[in-house]
């Protein structure tokens, strides 16, 4: 017993000297396992592995929620990356790699290197798969841009994503953008990343079976002191007075080393498919070198002895801790037979001469795998770890206690009043309030940031970000097939109700691939979510799994990856917003049948589908400072119909153009769909196909599920609405595109049309694109 | 016909997508092994940013051993195409406008007006007569031709006597217009709205706009792309920006049409 209590005791004061994260249970649970005291290798490997970014601790219990099977599913959460079916060419299977990676602390922190390794650690995690990377998205969430370090922060994480993506030549298709208080100290940096593979040329995160005596490579970056310490330095809250200490645990991006590596990689998949030869690949992240390899074996029921000396390294006398547990970035490790380890070893140091492109980068051997299910590091032949595998990685849960937000509901009683107040909040003509709703920080052209951006790369992209709701590319050369990805995630619904937040981020998702005619395959999470110690905090993480599962699992599509980032709080004990944010895949059987959200000619009809009445948390309430409380409901019935409207619209050739009702609302829509940057001016005629007041109301303005679409001539309008009755769904004729360059609204058509108002679109383009390009500078 | 692969360069594979759409035979050529250039009679330097634009973008590559063999060939008289970095790279290696010796520039293409990265869709037209570009056997007076300004430093930039001689003696190839051809300031700033430069043989063209990138209808973003609509086949088709590769092409085989 006394030995017992100094052996906890030794090990805890041994914790709080190297200042790791674990509490002071957990170290007495690897105490007691290890039955002494563990070496400062194995705590800082304990501190990383069982950090909430490694293990997801606290969330894993509820993220068994989420629907993850389907017949779309080749390769379900589990691995660095899902796989989705994308469709059949040439007798092969294609899929599309999906992954979601959140880099908020060391973006907050140093926010260029913080957003450009984000981007470098999920390209990894797509490259692990046997896949070529081919896109990017990112959702960014940045404080008031009143506030001067936030506007540093904005300015350099665009930065950052531009200065990665563009120079590793993957195209950046997609991306949204938030500002709110919640994120003036805690900026959220997530990312997306897309890639292309063969069902039959998948390579698992994995050890193969009867792998023991394998060869572990480490390929890439010398390693260096850079990122110790990162895993667990994303599990903490930021404090400001720490912020030069934990510079240190951020990642030093080097694109022009990763873009090597990608391209020699994918010579090696080619080597492996040419042989027959099964392997394992996985890249280093949060853990670093330890971790890696310690998930590869512990996924195959093998073990590990890595002799860490044979690390490169940058620096000379390295620790053992910081070889085995530093996250240097532009770092790999596979588990090849060493009769393939020459041939691996030469296409990273020969043909692709990595010792040439960075100092000390290279491909080595620095371990073998084993049979004995244990994780054995040497330095110098002395045992710096010794750990049973399982124990290591198999992690840690947590029940934390929680408190589920109270749903926001919203009576009739309410929303008559909001009306009420919306109809009487008319300061100026509807198109001033247009403008006001068209130049709000979340509404407005995000050009002059995307513009930053390398969305054509790859020569693949058929519907790069500005001309519809999902980024499109057409990744198979020769082959018809699209793959479309769209986001979707709002902090102001999260701060009122996380779960229909995380509902409609999914809604918003699926709407916008559906809108370029994608039928959705797969969804990818990322939910950012404040201190789950934290009772508030942590129901309201719970709540939004759970209105993810609701609504992934009413419409029908799984997911497939995701990821978890807690402790998004400052020390002022600020939580940011409760941010699920969803990404949907789609797939396009017919690359010519897709289309774009911008019309296409005059004289079409343009109709909304589904709209609500709800402005709870919208852009208009927040203009007209409406005491709206509750949040857009979804009619999963509805929306589905609608989608399914949508789809066979498109198939028929009855639709020119597509969007998605999001921020702005339906008169949102059509304005950004006036705005087509591709040569065409066409004006809108509007009228009040509603019903009388709709209009006047500002319910345009109403956000919720839904599509505004160009329909054809009368003869597609004719079939149009024939196909809404099948569906059993309403539409509303909302008016029509004119040659003029005007927007102009008619109080009926089929009256006296006396014309109300009437305003320029350029004179409505210029309030929408000011806001961000007078911040971001003109592109 | 060869594309040549530096570390850093990113659109080899459009790159060479496309030189085979146009019937090349085309591959790709590593900076590990620069001695099979030898075999090449043509020559495309890709987009990308290699050895990382250190000290200018292209500075570096113009010093690497797979670029004497293009400089070679370049002054042998056969056709060498540089696009967006490739771009960069001839002018850092002084084959474009090539008025000066090697490998000290006359004219550079200097970091955008806007100081940025920047990504926009363009439409380049031809400056000059046919006849002084043989790279691009068989190209229409006037011709416009649709690609993507995807680049930091694209501004052309030199100074004033040498910005003379280009304009003069008609090394400014191509200049930034719209859809129409009706000429537009350049969005990098670049003196004389100049895309793109050629040698004084016509031989060597470097190019800042990647028509790679817009070189299949699915690309169009705008009516051509509509006009395929339902239509498989040609919404796969080459088109747009392929026509600059189609001109090389017809180049290599001595000017006649495919």
């Amino acid at each position: 017993m006394h030995r017992t209590a100094t052996l906890v005791d030794d090990t805890v004061a041994l914790g709080r000297r190297l200042g790791v994260a674990l509490s002071a249970e957990e170290m007495q649970r690897i105490a007691e396992h290890l039955g002494r005291v563990p070496t400062a290798t194995e705590l800082f490997a304990f501190d990383a592995q069982w950090s909430e970014h490694c293990s997801y601790k606290s969330s894993r219990e509820h993220l068994k929620k989420l629907p993850t099977e389907g017949p779309t599913v080749l390769l379900g959460v589990g691995e660095d990356a899902g796989i989705v079916r994308l469709g059949e060419w040439n007798g092969e299977t294609y899929g599309i790699v999906v992954a979601h990676e959140s880099h908020n602390h060391p973006s907050q922190v140093v926010p260029f290197e913080g957003a450009a390794t984000g981007i470098g650690g999920i390209v990894r995690d797509v490259l692990c798969m046997g896949a070529e990377v081919i896109g990017v998205a990112d959702p960014l969430r940045f404080g008031r841009l009143e506030n001067e370090h936030c506007r540093y922060v904005a300015q350099s994480v665009v930065d950052g994503i531009a200065a990665y993506g563009n120079a590793i030549g993957v195209p950046n298709v997609g991306g949204d953008v938030f500002f709110d208080e919640s994120f003036d100290e805690n900026v959220l940096v997530n990312v997306v990343a897309l890639g292309l593979v063969k069902a039959q040329d998948i390579i698992h995160s994995r050890a193969p079976q009867g792998s023991a005596g394998w060869d572990i490579v480490l390929v890439g970056k010398a390693t260096d002191r850079s990122g110790f310490g990162g895993a667990s330095f994303s599990s903490l809250t930021l404090n400001e007075d720490d912020a030069d200490q934990n510079k240190g645990a951020v990642q030093v991006p080097d694109p022009f080393l990763k873009n090597v590596i990608m391209r020699a990689s994918y010579a090696v998949f080619a080597e492996l498919r040419a042989n027959g030869i099964t392997a394992g690949f996985k890249d280093l992240g949060a853990g670093g070198l330890a971790g890696c390899s310690a998930e590869l074996c512990a996924a195959g029921g093998m073990g590990a002895e890595v002799e860490l000396e044979r690390v490169s390294t940058a620096q000379r006398d390295l620790p053992p801790e910081v070889i085995a547990i530093g996250e240097t970035q532009e770092r790999l490790c596979w588990i090849v037979p060493p009769s393939f380890t020459p041939t691996l070893l030469s296409i990273y140091n020969d043909m692709y001469s990595l010792p040439r492109i960075a100092r000390g980068a290279c491909a080595a051997v620095i371990g073998k795998v084993t049979g004995s299910g244990r994780y054995v590091a040497r330095h110098h032949g002395e045992t710096v770890m010794d750990v049973d595998l399982e124990f290591l990685t198999g992690g840690i849960r947590y029940e934390r206690p929680y408190v589920l937000p109270a749903p926001a509901e919203e009576s009739d009683a309410d929303r008559e009043r909001v009306s009420a107040a919306a109809l009487a909040w008319n300061p100026t003509s509807l198109f001033e309030r247009l403008k006001l709703v068209l130049s709000h920080r979340d509404v407005c052209s995000r050009a002059s940031i995307y513009r930053r951006y390398d969305g054509v790369v790859r020569g693949c992209t058929a519907i790069p970000p500005g001309f519809a709701d999902a980024g499109v590319l057409v990744p198979v050369p020769g082959a018809p097939l699209g793959v479309a990805v769209g986001l979707g995630g709002n902090p102001r619904y999260g701060k009122i109700d996380p779960g229909r937040a995380a509902e409609l981020a999914v809604v918003e998702a699926i709407a916008s691939v559906i809108a370029v005619g994608a039928t959705p395959v797969g969804l990818t999470d990322c939910l950012n979510f404040g201190d789950p110690t934290i009772p508030d905090q942590m129901g309201a993480f719970v709540a939004a799994v759970e209105g993810l599962a609701t609504s992934a699992g009413a419409l029908g599509v799984p997911f497939v990856s995701g990821n978890v980032s807690l402790y998004n709080r400052s020390s002022s004990g600020n939580h940011v917003a409760p941010s699920p944010i969803v990404g949907c895949v789609g797939a396009i059987a017919d690359i010519s049948r897709t289309t774009t959200g911008t019309f296409k000619r005059a004289g079409s009809w343009i109709v909304a589908l589904t709209t609500t009445d709800s402005f709870g948390a919208s852009v208009f309430a927040e203009i007209a400072k409406l005491d709206a409380r509750g949040l857009p409901g979804i009619d999963y019935e509805t929306f589905k119909e609608s989608c399914a409207i949508v789809q066979e619209a498109l198939a028929g050739d009855l639709v020119l153009a597509v969007r998605d009702i999001s921020d702005g609302g339906v008169l949102g829509a059509v304005a950004e769909m006036a705005f087509g940057d591709d040569g065409r001016t066409i004006g809108v005629e509007l009228f009040d196909g509603f019903g009388t007041g709709k209009f006047e109301s500002g319910r345009l303005f109403a956000e919720g599920a839904g599509f505004v679409l160009e329909v054809g001539g009368h003869a597609e309008m004719d079939a149009f609405f024939l196909l809404c009755e099948e569906h059993g769904v309403y539409p509303d004729q909302i008016g029509m595109t004119t040659n003029g360059e005007r927007l102009v609204y008619r109080h009926n058509e089929s009256q006296n049309c006396d014309e109300i108002e009437s305003i320029s679109i350029a004179e409505l383009r210029e309030a929408w694109e000011a806001p961000l390009r007078d911040f971001y500078g003109r592109q | 016909m060869a594309v040549l692969v530096f570390p850093g360069t990113n659109s080899e594979d459009e790159t060479l997508r496309a030189v085979r759409a146009v019937g090349l035979d085309g591959a790709l050529v590593h900076w590990s092994s620069p001695e099979v250039l030898a075999q090449f009679d043509a020559f495309i330097l890709p987009g990308g940013f290699a050895y990382e634009d250190r000290v200018r973008s292209g500075a570096v590559a113009a010093h690497d051993a797979l670029i004497d063999p293009v400089i070679e060939a370049a002054q042998a008289g056969k056709f060498v195409l540089g696009i967006c970095n490739g771009a960069q790279i001839l002018a850092e290696a002084g084959l474009v406008p090539g008025t000066g010796p090697l490998r000290h520039p006359t004219a550079a293409f200097a970091p955008n007006a806007s100081g940025r990265f920047q990504s926009v869709h363009v439409h380049v037209k031809l400056a000059v007569a046919p006849e002084r570009i043989p790279i691009l056997a068989g190209i229409a007076p006037g011709a416009v031709i649709p690609a993507w300004a995807s680049h930091g430093d694209g501004r052309l930039a030199a100074p004033t006597d040498e910005l003379e001689r280009i304009e003069r003696d008609g090394h400014c190839a191509f200049v930034y217009c719209d859809r129409d051809g009706n000429p537009v300031p350049a969005p990098n700033g670049a003196a004389l709205d100049c895309a793109a430069l050629v040698n004084r043989a016509g031989n060597v063209l470097a190019i800042m706009p990647h028509p790679e990138r817009d070189a299949w209808t699915f690309n169009h973003n705008d009516a051509s792309r509509d006009a395929a609509r339902g239509d498989t086949q040609a919404m796969l088709a080459p088109s747009g920006g392929i026509r600059l590769f189609e001109h090389f092409a017809r180049a290599l085989r001595g000017g006649v049409p495919a």
